[in-house]
């Protein structure tokens, strides 16, 4: 029992940090819709989970769950997490893989149980799901209806696309690979992201909290200022446990993955959610405004929070698993 | 990251488990806030004492085994798993012992740690007072210098099984010009030598007790680490308190099972079922973390202030786990173990009951809450 990460997957997540302050300040999220992409593709972002004779660096999501946490916290806009964990498992075999492991292949994905497309028009490629079926399918070949909403730096579409009978045509190509793990893995990547999202709303209030003064005083002294703070510290702090060890039970391909991966999912965005609640009350009147910049990680937490199963889902699931089953198989 | 168990731990594990399998007592124990209870927890003591299991985190020359921290939390999983009796020695093994390892001398080490170990002397904390709460550093209790040692005088409260115990330890202000957290000085008593009233708590058993001290005298030697700094060193044992060794997830992940065993009867609300779901998780977000927690200390990190989140964590989980059961099982919830329709001889009961005064002891969770708010957060005092 070892639970720490590695010198490597630590230095990961500071690079991808570094680049990320340097490449992606609020101002780039809130006009750019895939701001950084090229400097993450040079860090080797996109080529973490393919493997290595498709020139990936064939690592585990154990390596890259960090690195996402980082990218939930500049609240990064663009499809990354469907091209860097979902896709290297949907495509898997499949000579695209060097093409997406080199950052030039961006894809959105829409399986199980998500409605839409995320950042659909943006794709090279899109990974469909129908009746069951994953179906890699061409933008030529793609109706996109936008469906806007709250996240405006994370854009949702209803695709469609037309199969002739059951056969594969130019541009809709079946694929073979099982989409269940793909879910997984990009599941908690983004239960990853929210765990970012969450610290940076965290520090984002407990600034405000010092600067701003009321009654002469920063409002950070105020005692129900803290304890709401203190509670979202507590929140978060044993949200990201449960992530990290999804993220080992995929990897190890364990029979606990299934629910490990919706207890993930689960508390991460219960915690986002609240320390997006809290961020705004902390923060009154002046995040309420499309000024600030909070308004950005309050709509990525919302549509995160939602995405790949809301929190009913996954605790349901939770539910069915914990309490269905004969007895929780919790330690060997 | 590995969070498989390396074969040597497994191996630890099977030993425990076995041990417990052949030893933990059909029925539970008397409660251990009577003094028929308090007898029959100690003789427990001795037979996990007798197999070095006691202390299995503590050097061989003490009674341990010099067990790893991941192993004393996969001891603690077994242990309460088993339903195990509860720790009499508790207060002794964990909140004192940490602190005789960093800063007392050889030969207190050498006359208390193994006489603990084995349960001959069971210890109980004193640093409330009537005036002096959350606010410990008002207390008033006092030391005087004589030839050789100190004289205490005054009230200490709430001191956890006191009237059974036989030794106590806490804070005296030793400088009469002194305050706050300047002046005061750590000291060990024998409780034969103090006058002790016994409280009876919630459940109507005597399970703490007021001290009054009216010129017992100490010698020096039971002065632990240097007079005038008792503050000092007695916050390094609260943090240890809050830290680790207080709670170890073991419990919590031991309760969060019986809990869901009681839920997985046919028709049970699902509204409460999400919770014990959510429970079950919550009991597992704190294993995990405790896990990486043990293994920064290990690495020779301290963990300090945050430890007040673990501390808010598990006691709210407490409470909510057995709110839970109670909710579940109705008006039989509520009888006790003397009840012929009692569930589990009441220990849902007593379990709840005790679970309530987690947020308030080992520093209430608005203490806790300020100390994560100004010291992990930095918000202003
Ligand atoms: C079962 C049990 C066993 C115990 N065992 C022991 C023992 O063995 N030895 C021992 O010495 N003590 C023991 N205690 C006492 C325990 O340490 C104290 O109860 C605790 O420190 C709180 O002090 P108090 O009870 O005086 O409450 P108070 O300090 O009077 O607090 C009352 C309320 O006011 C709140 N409050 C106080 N100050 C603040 C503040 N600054 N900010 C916000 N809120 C505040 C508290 O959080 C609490 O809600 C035990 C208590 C219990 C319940």
């Amino acid at each position: 029992m070892n639970f720490a990460f590695t010198d490597d997957q630590l230095a990961l997540a500071a690079t991808v940090r570094e680049v990320l302050a340097a490449h992606c300040p609020a101002r780039a999220a809130r006009t750019e819709r895939t701001p950084a992409w090229s400097r993450l593709a040079e860090i080797g972002l996109f080529g973490l989970l393919v493997p290595e004779e498709h020139d990936g660096l064939g690592l585990g999501l154990l390596d890259a769950v960090l690195a996402f946490e980082e990218t939930g916290r500049v609240a990064l806009p663009g499809p990354v997490a469907e091209t860097a964990v979902a896709a290297p498992v949907l495509l898997a075999g499949d000579p695209l893989l060097g093409k997406l492991a080199a950052g030039s292949l961006r894809v959105s994905v829409r399986v199980g149980d998500q409605v839409y497309s995320p950042d659909a028009d943006l794709a090279d490629l899109l990974v469909v799901e129908r009746d069951g079926v994953p179906y890699a399918v061409t933008p030529g070949r793609a109706r996109l209806t936008p469906q806007s909403g709250v996240d405006r730096s994370r854009r949702l579409f209803a695709v469609d696309f037309d199969l002739e009978s059951d056969a594969e045509s130019d541009g809709v190509t079946r694929l073979t690979a099982p989409v269940a793990p793909a879910i997984r893995a990009v599941t908690v990547a983004v239960a990853a992201q929210l765990v970012g999202a969450a610290r940076h709303l965290l520090e984002t209030s407990v600034g405000h909290a010092l600067t701003r003064r009321q009654f002469g005083v920063q409002i950070g002294s105020f005692q129900a200022v803290k304890h709401l703070l203190a509670d979202v510290a507590v929140a978060v702090e044993f949200a990201a446990p449960l992530v990290y060890a999804a993220a080992f039970a995929v990897d190890r391909g364990l029979p606990t993955a299934g629910r490990d991966v919706a207890a993930a999912k689960a508390a991460a965005g219960e915690a986002a959610e609240l320390a997006a609640r809290t961020a705004l009350q902390v923060h009154g009147a002046i995040g309420y405004t499309e000024e600030l910049d909070l308004h950005l990680w309050l709509a990525r937490v919302w549509s995160l929070s939602a995405a790949y199963g809301g929190t009913a889902l996954h605790r349901s699931r939770l539910r069915a698993e914990i309490l269905g089953s004969a007895g929780p198989v919790r330690w060997p | 990251m590995d969070l498989d168990f390396t074969p040597a731990e497994r191996e630890f594990r099977a030993e425990v488990r076995d041990w417990l399998a052949r030893h933990v007592p059909a029925a539970p124990l008397p409660s251990m806030d009577t003094g028929e209870g308090f007898e029959a927890h100690r003789e427990w003591e001795r037979l996990l004492a007798a197999d070095r299991l006691s202390v299995v985190s503590w050097p061989v020359e003490y009674g341990g085994r010099g067990a790893s921290l991941v192993e004393w939390l996969i001891f603690e999983e077994e242990y309460w798993a088993a339903g195990a009796p509860g720790r009499v020695g508790q207060n002794g093994i964990f909140l004192l012992a940490p602190t005789i390892f960093s800063y007392g001398t050889a030969e207190q080490r050498e006359r208390f740690l193994p006489a603990m170990a084995r349960a001959d002397e069971v210890w109980a904390q004193a640093w409330s007072e009537p005036e002096a709460g959350s606010d410990l550093a008002a207390l008033r209790s006092r030391a005087e210098r004589v030839e050789g040692g100190w004289r205490l005088y005054g009230q200490k409260t709430w001191s956890s099984r006191a009237c059974h115990a036989d030794w106590g330890f806490g804070l005296f202000r030793s400088d009469p010009a002194s305050a706050r957290h300047r002046g005061l000085t750590y000291f060990m008593f024998p409780l034969a030598d103090v006058t002790v009233r016994p409280i009876a708590q919630l459940d109507g058993e005597h399970g703490f007790a007021e001290l009054f001290f009216d010129g017992v005298e100490i010698p020096d030697d039971l002065v632990l680490g240097a007079p005038g700094e008792g503050w000092r060193i007695a916050m390094a044992t609260t943090s240890s308190e809050r830290g680790l060794t207080l709670r170890s997830p073991g419990r919590f992940t031991a309760t969060a099972d019986r809990l869901v065993r009681l839920a997985r009867s046919d028709g049970t609300d699902p509204v409460l079922a999400d919770q014990v779901a959510r429970a079950w998780l919550d009991a597992e977000a704190y294993r995990l973390h405790t896990f990486g927690t043990a293994r920064r200390l290990a690495a020779g990190e301290e963990i300090g202030s945050a430890s007040s989140m673990g501390k808010v964590f598990w006691s709210e989980l407490d409470v909510r786990m057995h709110t839970l059961a109670l909710r579940l099982l109705g008006e039989r919830g509520l009888l006790d173990g003397g009840a012929p329709g009692a569930e589990d001889g009441g220990r849902w009961l007593d379990g709840f009951l005790f679970s309530l005064a987690g947020p308030i002891y080992a520093g209430t969770n608005e203490i806790q809450r300020n100390i994560i708010a100004e010291r992990v957060l930095g918000l202003p005092r």
